[in-house]
Formats: C-alpha cells, structure tokens, sequence
C-alpha cells in the first residue's frame, strides 16, 4: 500500500487500429465487453459508497431530525429519550489521539530500523514479525487487554495518579484512576499496539524511497547515520509520513470490538483520561442488540457520524500527500 | 344362589374398571410425553433475543433436540431489543425478551403470543473483603448506583446491616456496558421500589455516573466484581453461581430482607396476576418471601404459522420448555438456577401454546 | 533546492564526541522501538496459545459444541465452517471485482476525471470503520431480505476487502513496465489480451500477496458479522443463502465471556485457531512476494 503514488504512466498506448491485411485479430468484442466489466467493477465502488450512506442515512435520519446540532451535545440517556453523542465523539478523539501518542514514536522507530538499521538479512524477518501483529483479530486483542492488561495497568494509574496529585495541568488529567484499569488510556494503548503495523508499513515506504544520491550526498559530508536521517529521509518523507499518520488515526477511530471491552463505557466527558469513557464505535457495538426506535436510530446516526470523520481524514491525508509530492516534485 | 352372582358381577366389573380407573392417571403422566414421542418433520428454527433466557434456552433445546433429533434449534442471544426487532421484521422464527413490545414503539403487525417460559433473579453481587451476608435496601441500592454512597461504611449501608463490621473501602460500581434486558428490570426495581432517590430511569442503559465502570455481559461484570476489593454490581442469578459470587438480601415491598434462589423468585411470580396476554410484572411483587428483583422472561411466536413443519416444530418444542415431566424443560430449569412457572400461569402458558394454528 | 532541510553544521572528516554519542542514542531508540512492539506480540500469542493449544485437534475443528455452555467438550466445528464459507465466499466476489476494478483504474482509466475519483473514493473506502459496514449491510439487506445468513456477512466483508483489492492491484499494475506492453502490441495483441497474458502475469505475485492480506484481515474481522450471520450452534450449515451461521470471531466474542470454563476454553481454543489461519494466510502472502515478486517493487 504505496502512500505516495508511484508516478502514473498516461494510460498505456491503445494497440495499432488495425493490423495485417485480412489477418482479423479476434477479439474486438471481447476487448470491448473486458473493458466494460473492468470499468463496471471500478464504478461499484462508487456504487456500495453511495448505498453506504444512503441506507445509514435512512435509518438514522429519525435521531438526526429528533435532535439537530443537539447531536454534539453531551447527553446520552436512553432511559429519558435523550441522545446526545457529545461524550463518545470527544472519547473517540481522545481514544485516538493517545493511540497515536504511543504508536507514532514506536512505528517511526521500527521503520527506522528496518530501512537504516537492520542489516539485509534481517528486514524480512523484522517485517514478518511486525506483520503478525496485524494478523492478531480484534477480538482477541480486546479479551487479553481484558483479562491481563487491565490489572497491572490499574495500578500502575493509581501510581501515576498518586505521583502527579500537585502537578498542575497533569493532575487533572491523571485525576480519578479507574480501579478497574477500563480507561480511555486503556483504550488508547491497545489500539496503539493494533495501528503500529499499518503506521510502521506505510512509512517503511516512504523512507526506503529516499533517494540513494540523497543519502550518499549526506554521508559523503561526513554524516552520522542519524545526521543523514534527520538531513535526507526525514524531510525527503515528510508528506508520506504525515499521511501514514493520518491514515492510522483513521484506523484507530474505526477499532471497535477491542475499545468495546476495555474503554469503560461511560458515556460523560470526562478530563481523566485514566478514567473510563466511551467511543462511537465502541457504543455501537455494545448496544445495538438492546435498541430500537430512535435508540436504533441514534446508533446507527453514530456510525454515519464515524463515517464522517473517517471520510474527511482520508481526504485530508490524500490532500497533504498532494501537496508534498508538488513541493518534493520541484524539488527532484 | 343369587348373592353369589351378584358378587361376582361386582367382582367382574370391579376388574373392568380398575384398569379404566388406573388408566386415567397413567395416561395423564404420558401426556407430556406424547407431545414430543410423535416424530416430527426435519426443519431447522432459529431464534434471538434475551441473553437472560440463554442458559436455560441451550439447556431446553439440548434434551428436546434428543427426543427429535431432526429439529435443529438455534437460540443467539443478541439481546431483547435486537430479538423484538427482529422477530417484528420475521428475521427469526421466534425470540426472547425479557420486557414486552413498549406501548410507543413499534410492534409486530401480525398477532403474536407471549409465551412465559421460567424466571430467575437478579443478584446484587458484591467483593467487599471480610464482609458476607449484606442486607440492602432499594434506597441504599440506588444510592450506591447513583454514587451519592461511595464508601462501605456508609451510615446508609450501615443502617440494613446494624451488626456487621463495614471497612472503609471505596465503593466501584460495576454496570453492564452492552444494553441489556438485566439492566432494564434492575432499574425498573429502582424507579418501583425507591422513587424519590432514584433518578435515572429505567432503559436498556441509563445514564450511569462518572465514577462507575461498565463491563461486557454477565461474565465481564462478574470479572470485574470478583477481581476488585469493594466492587458492587448486578448479575443475573445463574451466572452468580457459577461465577461463585457473594450476594445481597434485598429488601422486599413486605419489609423482608429475601436472598435471592430460585424458590423466593418463584413466590414474587405466584403473587402477581398475569395480564390476558401473558405479560406480568414480578417486581416488588407483594408477598412475605418474594425477591423483589425477579426477572420475568418470554419466547415470542406468531399466532398463525405460516409453515407447517416449523409450526408444528416450534408447537412442539413450546410444550417441551412447558413441559413438567421428568427432563422436560420446567423440572429442567432448576438444574441450571431458574425457577419453574407457579401452576397458573403454567396452565395458561399452555393454553396459549395449543392456540397457535399450524397449517395442515 | 527549495527543500526546507535542516542544517547540519558539518565539517568535513570530523566527528565530534556529542555527534557519536547522539548517533549512538538515536540507534538505541530505534533499535528498542523493535522489542518495544515485541513485547506485546509474544504475551498476546503467549497467552492464546497457553490457553487455546491444549483443546486443539481436528475433533475441535469438526464437533459442534455440547447444547450448554456448562458442559465441557465438544468443539467449534460450526464456527470453523463458518468461517471458511463466509470469508471464501467474499473473497470470491471481492478478488475478481477488485482485480477488475484495478485494472480498469491503471490499464484504462489513468489521469480521467472518472478514475481519478474512483480511485480516491477506493482510498477512502479502505478507511471505513467496519461496524459500519455491518450497519449497512444489516439495514440494507437483512432487513429487506428478512433473514440473516451466511451470504450477508461475506457481502459486508467483500465490501471491506473490495477497495483494499483495487489499490494494490492498481499499484502493482502501475509498477509493470511500459515496454512490455508496447511490445505485446506490437506483435499484435489487443488491449485485453496484452492485459491477461503479459502485465496481469508480471503484476501477479502483488496482487496475489495484496488479495491474501485482505482475506486474513477479513477472516479475523467481528463486528461485520455482529447483526448480519446470527448463531448457529447445533449443527455445520453449509449453505451460503438458507439459514443463520457462524463465525470463529463471533464465537470467540460470545464464549469468552462466559462464567463456565469450559465454555471459556472453548473460546481460546478457537482464538488460537482463528490466529493460526490467519497467519498462515499472511506469511504465504508474504512468502509469495519474496518468491514470485518483481525485484523492483520496494522491499
């Protein structure tokens, strides 16, 4: 999964009209009725995004004409008919920015190590190994953070909490540790672990893409292999990076399953982020079995709004490549 | 001459009818029996809904499947509001539910039953070190659900347990993070049983406090009430006993403080008169030794089939779980801790059964 | 040169002790980011393999499992079947429409408005979270068919898999050289033809290694099939369109939540069942573009 799109080709020259005398290729029609079946499978992209919506829309517009703006508000009470969607957008964002936090640093590092470091013999192995994470289901990331992690976690919350009580912005936010270890931070470090495979790939092929010259011109003026990365990868990767980073966020958002186990599911904003929450995706999952109505409505509205977001980083993230690979392109 | 004949006319009739005499009551013990001995047609059921029947469901389906091994029945527990709206959009044969169609919602347009099939309660489990044995009331209950209490020794907690010796360890409150029947008729018992202190309602999921922690099912509540020194949450009965848990005597709408077993579930049951549709309230039901947070539980099926095999199957299968016979579902229910229907509403359990028209 | 580098302060053929030591630190750090994301991996496959690997035998992969969750025994034979049916049969639609829709996008489409978007939209669509997808598909076709099956579960993880099979064909189709297809012309072929017999080929180990990572990310997927495939439990149900099924996640999902151990062990038995098939789809994925794949692509 290229990030930064290998230079596009004008489409590939159209063969001769015709050839040799009476020799009549066959296959016209077949040509003709192959590009149509290739065109028709592009266009069913367009097609199932556009049912998508379509039918989401439809099944949500109830809790979206209930509530208008109210949909941001933070106030979901099922009991009293009330379903603002304030608390798990906020806990999303949240969920997925810790995510990025922790992932970020550790991905850079593997590509690193994997582009710069690693001897040749080892990269394949490395980036076998770092695919098994990938290959990990969901579901079993979100029962092991569930059953193992969340206890050695809790205390390490009270810890944290404890050590920051006079600090002044951190004691806010390492206030009320959940005793339990189910946490918004809880949430963030397992959909960390789950998004570093796909941040670690993405930029792994940008950096390799680094031009040689590039590299051979820094260590040539005496560079330090770290010098040459900060001088020649790091700004030659910049744009593939900060897309790989958005397209991770992207993914850390969608987690469902996983963030459903451990988040703690409570639907306040909440300054703690070693206290419980919940996200869209999360909130979906748990209670689409129990709604109807404009409960249904409502959830399946979150999914639209999920949908929202993870649309408008896609776009933002293929915007910034865009932009980069102009100003890259100038360059080179 | 004519005293001897007479006797032994007696004799001779008295030997007619004896077997007559026995026979009715032999019969009446192999009718449940031949509900079930007649073979039924291969056909495969599928039903969803309320995951506080599951266990008592699999159990039911399990010992019917062996009588008529060519009936496959699948119960998934996806929960009461995903089994009304499905059995509303005809997805699934039948469902369960722990409440009935709300009056403002929508409903099925077809006529349907509901067909009470057992009860069981609903625990308040707790994890306090060194303290067993807890008596609580609905006020103090929706206190510490509502984080007003927020430690065991609390002169609340210590006011329905004047004897016992209450550390100070903070309280966590442990809810259900999936929407869930449980919930519903937890809060339900709430919104009955302490009105003026129980504010937030009664719904699949209410707006818990920021302090509380929801976890995943039955067993992730119980996970994390038996892991945690002070926790509290509320967890339906069998899983409380196979999750070895210590529970709470609650008070009833008599005063009493009642544990929670299959025998006090069933007297809330026998003290409530069932509307014609066989719904029915059992909380805070009156009575001496009724537990008041007993959850009634229903299976959903249309009145008139529309195939015959599966009507026939699901005919069939609804006598079984009704059944009183030996293995049959409700002496079965009380090996996996759900009670049996008080005999009243049994009967007009099954009368409701033999009402569903099956196509010839 | 406009690039905004960073100056480095250099003098040529010396390297002071602050640049080694910083050189050093930063190897550190990249070298430990490595065991850092270790770390979880062995105690997650730790974990499921020490829970999961005892029950596992082919007993487990074709029994169903015991009518209640007390009784031990039994297996997830079910689930097994399901998964191999619902991510086969998606792997079916989705393999032969992305190929397709790649195709139309490199070979066809190029710079035109129209491909340009399609492409666009494929990128965003590898984005969409896929509870989402499970909404769909459940409001779309299950409501409107009235029943849940096999074939709506493999419809929702076609449709996560779709965009990811048209990217990576487009990329792979993108990296085949120009004169190869000017040279099939040139001794006659038609476009289509020139497309099956010469680039189709040369872009095959790529598109054969993107379309098996795919279909292990859909195998180990839940939340599509929460509303869509339903339970079943008694018996195997091999049939796409009749019936409700199952799947190894949503089995895994149900179980080990469960207050009864066997129960419990069933569900990490068939964790690390579902593990086990999903690495192997993911190291021959591999394995094929080391073997098969073209030198040039970017390791």
């Amino acid at each position: 999964m290229a990030v930064s799109a290998p230079p596009r080709p004008d489409v590939p020259p159209a063969p001769p009209a015709r050839l040799s005398g009476s020799d009549r290729p066959p296959g016209r029609l077949t040509d003709r009725l192959f590009q149509w079946a290739a065109l028709g499978a592009g266009l069913l992209v367009l097609v199932i995004l556009g049912l998508i919506i379509y039918s989401t829309l439809d099944h949500s517009w109830a809790w979206f004409q209930q509530e208008g703006f109210g949909i941001f508000r933070d106030d979901w009470d099922p009991a009293h008919g009330q379903f603002g969607a304030g608390a798990m957008i906020y806990g999303t964002f949240l969920v997925g920015f810790i995510a990025l936090l922790i992932s970020v640093p550790v991905s850079v590092g593997i590509a690193l190590f994997v582009t710069e470091v690693a001897p040749r013999r080892l990269r394949r192995p490395v980036i076998y190994t770092i695919d098994l994470l990938a290959a990990i289901p969901s579901v079993v990331y979100g029962l092991w953070a569930f059953l193992v992690l969340r206890q050695p976690l809790a205390d390490i919350y009270s810890s944290v909490s404890s050590a920051t009580g006079d600090i002044p912005i951190l004691k806010t936010l390492f206030a009320e540790p959940s005793v339990t270890g189910l946490s918004y931070m809880t949430a963030g470090i397992v959909v960390a672990i789950m998004i570093t495979p796909i941040i670690t790939s993405l930029t792994r092929e940008v950096f390799a893409t680094t031009p040689t010259p590039l590299r051979e011109a820094a260590y040539g003026l005496g560079a330090t292999r770290w010098e040459m990365i900060r001088g020649a990868v790091f700004p030659h990767s910049r744009g593939g990076f900060v897309s790989a980073v958005m397209i991770g966020f992207g993914r850390a958002i969608g987690e469902t399953i996983a963030v459903a186990l451990v988040v703690g599911s409570v639907q306040q904003i909440s300054p703690h982020v070693l206290g419980p929450g919940d996200t869209l995706a999360a909130i979906v999952a748990n209670q689409f079995g129990e709604a109807t109505g404009v409960y249904q409505s409502a959830l399946i509205g979150m999914g639209v709004v999920l949908l929202a977001f993870t649309l408008v980083v896609g776009v933002s993230a293929r915007y910034v490549v865009a932009r980069y690979d102009r100003r890259m392109g100038a360059v080179s | 001459m004519r005293r001897s004949l007479t006797r032994a006319c007696a004799v001779v009739l008295a030997a007619l009818a004896l077997p007559v005499l026995a026979a009715g009551p032999v019969a009446a013990a192999k009718k449940p029996a031949t509900t079930t001995t007649v073979k039924l047609q291969s056909t495969s059921l599928s039903g969803d809904g309320s995951t506080f029947q599951k266990g008592f469901n699999d159990v039911a389906i399990g010992y019917f499947k062996q009588l008529q091994k060519g009936v496959s029945i699948s119960y998934q527990a996806t929960g009461s509001g995903q089994g009304r709206t499905d059995f509303m959009n005809k997805v699934v044969d039948f469902a369960g539910t722990d409440a009935p169609y709300p009056a403002s919602g929508p409903a099925p347009t077809d006529p349907f039953l509901y067909i009470p099939t057992v009860v069981a309660p609903i625990t308040v489990s707790y994890n306090v070190s060194g303290v067993s044995g807890l008596k609580l009331s609905a006020d103090t209950i929706a206190k510490i659900f509502q984080a007003q209490i927020t430690t065991w020794n609390d002169p609340a907690i210590k006011a329905d347990n004047p004897s016992a010796k209450l550390p100070s360890t903070k309280i966590t409150v442990v809810h259900r993070s999936d929407g869930s029947g449980t919930t519903q008729n937890f809060t339900e018992f709430l919104v009955k049983a302490a009105p003026t202190t129980w504010t937030l309602g009664s719904a699949s999921t209410v707006q818990w406090p920021a302090s509380t922690q929801g976890a995943s099912g039955n067993g992730g509540v119980a996970q994390l009430v038996s892991t945690t020194d002070g926790a509290v949450g509320y967890v339906d009965f069998s899983d409380a006993v196979a999750g070895n848990l210590t529970y709470a005597a609650i008070k009833n709408s008599s005063g009493k403080f009642i544990t929670p077993s299959t025998k006090s579930a069933a007297v809330a049951v026998a003290g409530v008169t069932p509307n014609p549709d066989l719904t029915y309230d059992p909380i805070n039901a009156s009575g001496a030794a009724a537990y008041p947070i007993t959850s009634p539980t229903w299976i959903m099926v249309y009145k008139t089939q529309g195939d015959a095999k599966k009507g026939a199957a699901i005919k069939a299968f609804l006598n079984f779980v009704l059944g009183t016979g030996t293995n049959q579902g409700q002496k079965l229910a009380a090996t996996v801790d759900y009670a049996a229907l008080p005999k009243t509403l049994l009967g007009k359990a099954k009368t409701a059964v033999n009402s569903i028209i099956v196509p010839a | 040169m406009t690039t905004t580098a960073p100056t480095l302060g250099l003098t040529p053929g010396h390297r002071s002790r602050s640049r080694r030591i910083k050189n050093v630190i930063a190897t550190f750090f990249i070298v430990l980011a490595f065991f850092v994301a270790l770390v979880p991996l062995v105690f997650i496959v730790g974990y499921v393999v020490q829970r999961g690997s005892n029950l596992f035998s082919w007993d487990f992969l074709t029994q169903p499992p015991p009518f209640s969750a007390r009784l031990p025994g039994g297996g997830m034979g079910p689930a097994v079947a399901g998964t191999l049916i619902i991510t086969g049969a998606a792997a079916l639609m989705a393999i032969p429409l992305g190929v397709l829709g790649g195709i139309y996008l490199n070979e066809y489409g190029g710079k035109k408005p129209l491909a340009r978007v399609i492409r666009f939209l494929a990128e965003v669509m590898t984005g969409v979270p896929s509870i989402v997808m499970g909404l769909f598909v459940y409001t779309f076709i299950v409501l409107n068919t009235e029943q849940k099956n096999a074939l709506a579960g493999a419809i929702a993880l076609a449709c996560l898999m779709l965009p990811i099979v048209i990217r990576t064909t487009d990329q792979m189709l993108a990296l085949v050289p120009r004169e190869l297809r000017e040279g099939s012309y040139a001794l006659g072929s038609r476009r289509a033809r020139t497309i099956r017999t010469v680039v189709l080929p040369s872009a095959a180990a790529g598109i054969v290694s993107g379309a098996l990572l795919a279909v292990a990310r859909a195998a180990g997927e839940t939340a599509p099939l929460l509303f869509t495939v339903g339970l079943v439990e008694d018996h195997t149900n091999w049939s796409l369109v009749h019936g409700i099924n199952s799947a190894l996640p949503l089995e895994i999902f149900t179980n080990a939540k469960s207050l009864f151990p066997p129960a419990q062990d069933r569900a990490w038995t068939a964790a690390f069942t579902l593990i086990l098939i999903v690495f192997v789809f993911t190291i021959v994925a591999r394995l094929v573009t080391t073997f098969f794949g073209r030198r040039t692509a970017v390791l």
